[in-house]
């Protein structure tokens, strides 16, 4: 029993998450770029583009928009997992997770919708389209700057963690709630889709997959180095981190004391 | 306790009137500012009806909301009813006395907005006001619910309603689709049934689970 | 059974990063009246919140009679008055108003009686019917102090509660706690000055 909760006491250390992330990171990122590499090239060159509905290249937006859409919601989930986590063990790691993914998901969620109005452009002959997907998604990003605003509007940290926590997990509740409403609300004013649907070709699925995976990556990487700042933040007046600091004072200051 | 709790809110809020009707006044008015933006027309005015009525009721339940928790907050009751009394029974209480307050007041007033508004153009018999009520009846309750919420939240942040506006809005959206296409569905003689079901839904989901955030997030503002 | 009191074991408070407490003891026993000093941001505010379970202690425990204040099973909200500095009165409700609410939320039945013969002993007696908005400032600290003998309690948190009384609401508040301790209540208060009327049985001090 010990054993098997180690993990996560060892997570709730900032101490060692610090030490730990700065090895797991050129690993991540490697396999980052290694993935994004290949994934692109598939996507952007050595895919077939869908000819039938005469969309030419435009089909490649699909390769950023439905990684970064998938991101922006798991994204949420796991921010409001976070928020749970320090709402009910107090773990002071996990709010400064739940912030720290705030703004890289809001990220993700516009990027999803700025390739959705690429995408409509050409597709719908307008940039804009109260589509489904780009409603949720639009939905979404204000609930994401919404966490943001309110994490932001405190002067004490531990009550801004708190506050904004509650907010997450209602918004998770919604988030569902959300996407069924918009996209029964879409139905009925028989609204496009962005999403065909039926399965993709294999020749479409593959790299997709990739880019998804490499999407999950970079998420992973941005989330743990903005993690990293919100630690040396927090934990700025423990001795650790003053170290840290010392033994990682530019070059030229050194010099130059 | 509760009983205490409800009538202290109904108390205060007798003697302070005039916060209990202005909410009013803004709904009526917004909605009828509406036929000189777009037009005067009956079937125009008929087709947007279900929408402003239903846009108007959700801002003025949101700009209801300060008057009901910043005070408590600001003279120190809010801290010792959340001590003697417990955070959900106090959320409890203060969501009921909104409701109450200004919900309800929406619900009973809404015929006349309907009639501004056109609703019951070109119908020789025709049900749409009752729909438009029960939607009404439905839906604010959710309304205040969510509310609630955002309020405490902003209290424990010390900002004032443009924050719980941020908040609270993209929560409202469900409530705002179903609500509006509960009444558009009896103009063009569908049927309702789902609508105000899917309305009870989201009020039962939100009974649950808003006197619980709500009272944790009013304790965290007096901490 | 007697009550064991109110204790606190290594409790840490901070507020906005800034650490006031770190590993404080503290055992406030039945019948005693504890006197609780220290310079302005100190942290006696933030320690009287923390022990009326206000605010949340970054590490520590809290016990009344034994118990975890945090145990649902625990009487401690039901015992306990914390008279902050804000008053907790609604301006627009009369005095009786205001205080037979808070009597009716203890489950006093019939408070009438109590606020009658508080308000009278402090002179605000003929003033039941007015508006707390419409009374002094003097008049409104009154009102705030009736709450002590209205409301049924074993302990009292009282915050700075001597601030700015006139001599005979002094005499009549020392009087009370006075009164209230010989019951086995338990008193923690805070004050700028020693307060000459009132036996104190315990100092505990808070340094920067």
């Amino acid at each position: 029993m010990a054993s098997r909760w180690r993990w996560f006491h060892q997570l709730g250390s900032p101490k060692w998450f610090f030490e730990k992330s700065s090895k797991w990171l050129p690993w991540i990122w490697a396999s980052t770029l290694i993935l994004l590499a290949i994934g692109l090239y598939y996507s952007l060159w050595a895919s077939p583009i869908e000819a039938r509905q005469g969309q030419g290249h435009t089909v490649r937006i699909m390769y950023i928009h439905v990684p970064a859409a998938a991101l922006s919601m798991v994204g949420y989930v796991v921010m409001a997992i976070a928020s749970i986590i320090g709402l009910v063990w107090k773990m002071k790691m996990a709010f400064a997770a739940s912030r720290a993914i705030a703004p890289i998901g809001a990220a993700m969620t516009f990027i999803a919708l700025f390739t959705g109005a690429v995408w409509g452009k050409p597709t719908w002959g307008t940039w804009w389209e109260w589509d489904a997907r780009l409603t949720s998604e639009l939905l979404l990003l204000f609930l994401y700057l919404g966490f943001i605003a309110l994490h932001s509007s405190f002067a004490e940290r531990a009550k801004a963690d708190k506050a904004a926590s509650v907010l997450a997990i209602v918004g998770v509740i919604n988030v569902p709630i959300i996407y069924f409403s918009v996209k029964w609300w879409n139905t009925l004013h028989q609204g496009y889709s962005v999403t065909q649907k039926g399965a993709l070709a294999p020749e479409f699925q593959v790299p997709l997959f990739i880019m998804i995976g490499a999407f999950y990556l970079l998420f992973i990487g941005l989330v743990i180095m903005r993690l990293r700042v919100e630690v040396l933040i927090r934990e700025q007046k423990s001795r650790w981190v003053s170290d840290w600091a010392a033994s990682h004072e530019p070059k030229q200051m050194q010099k130059r004391g | 306790m509760f009983s205490a709790l409800l009538k202290r809110e109904l108390m205060v809020a007798r003697r302070n009137w005039i916060g209990i009707v202005i909410p009013l006044f803004f709904f009526i008015m917004v909605v009828s500012l509406f036929p000189f933006g777009v037009s005067p027309e009956a079937p125009v005015l008929q087709k947007i009806a279900p929408g402003i009525i239903w846009v108007a009721a959700l801002l003025s339940t949101l700009l209801s909301l300060e008057q009901f928790y910043r005070s408590d907050y600001q003279d120190g009751s809010l801290e010792q009813t959340l001590l003697i009394a417990g955070p959900t029974q106090v959320a409890s209480a203060k969501i009921l006395a909104h409701w109450l307050l200004t919900g309800l007041p929406l619900v009973i007033i809404s015929p006349l907005l309907g009639i501004l508004m056109q609703i019951n153009h070109g119908f020789v018999e025709s049900n749409h006001t009752w729909v438009l009520m029960l939607s009404l009846l439905l839906g604010t309750p959710t309304l205040c619910l969510i509310g609630a919420i955002g309020m405490s939240l902003a209290l424990a942040a010390n900002r004032n309603g443009m924050l719980v506006a941020i908040l609270v809005l993209p929560l409202y959206v469900p409530i705002l689709i179903f609500g509006t296409s509960t009444v558009t569905a009896s103009l063009e003689n569908f049927s309702y049934n789902g609508q105000l079901a899917i309305l009870a839904a989201l009020l039962m989901i939100a009974l649950v689970v808003s006197p619980f955030a709500a009272g944790r997030a009013l304790k965290i503002s007096v901490s | 059974m007697t009550n064991k009191g109110l204790s606190a074991s290594d409790l840490t408070i901070s507020r906005a990063e800034h650490v006031l407490l770190e590993g404080a003891e503290l055992e406030l026993a039945p019948s005693t009246i504890t006197y609780l000093y220290g310079e302005n941001g100190a942290g006696k505010t933030s320690l009287m919140r923390c022990l009326s379970g206000l605010l949340q202690a970054d590490s520590g425990k809290i016990h009344w009679n034994g118990q975890p204040i945090t145990n649902l099973d625990s009487n401690y909200f039901q015992d306990l008055i914390f008279l902050a500095h804000a008053l907790s009165m609604k301006a627009e409700l009369t005095i009786f108003e205001n205080l037979s609410f808070y009597a009716r939320l203890r489950g006093v039945k019939d408070p009438k009686p109590l606020i009658d013969s508080a308000t009278h002993d402090l002179g605000i007696g003929q003033l039941q019917g007015r508006r707390f908005a419409e009374l002094s400032a003097g008049q409104q600290h009154k009102v705030a102090l009736c709450r002590l003998v209205i409301e049924p309690a074993k302990i009292w948190i009282l915050d700075e509660p001597f601030v700015n009384l006139d001599k005979g609401t002094r005499h009549w508040l020392a009087e009370l706690i006075q009164q209230f301790a010989k019951q086995g209540g338990v008193v923690l208060f805070t004050s700028h000055h020693e307060i000459e009327e009132l036996a104190i049985d315990q100092r505990i001090g808070i340094e920067h």
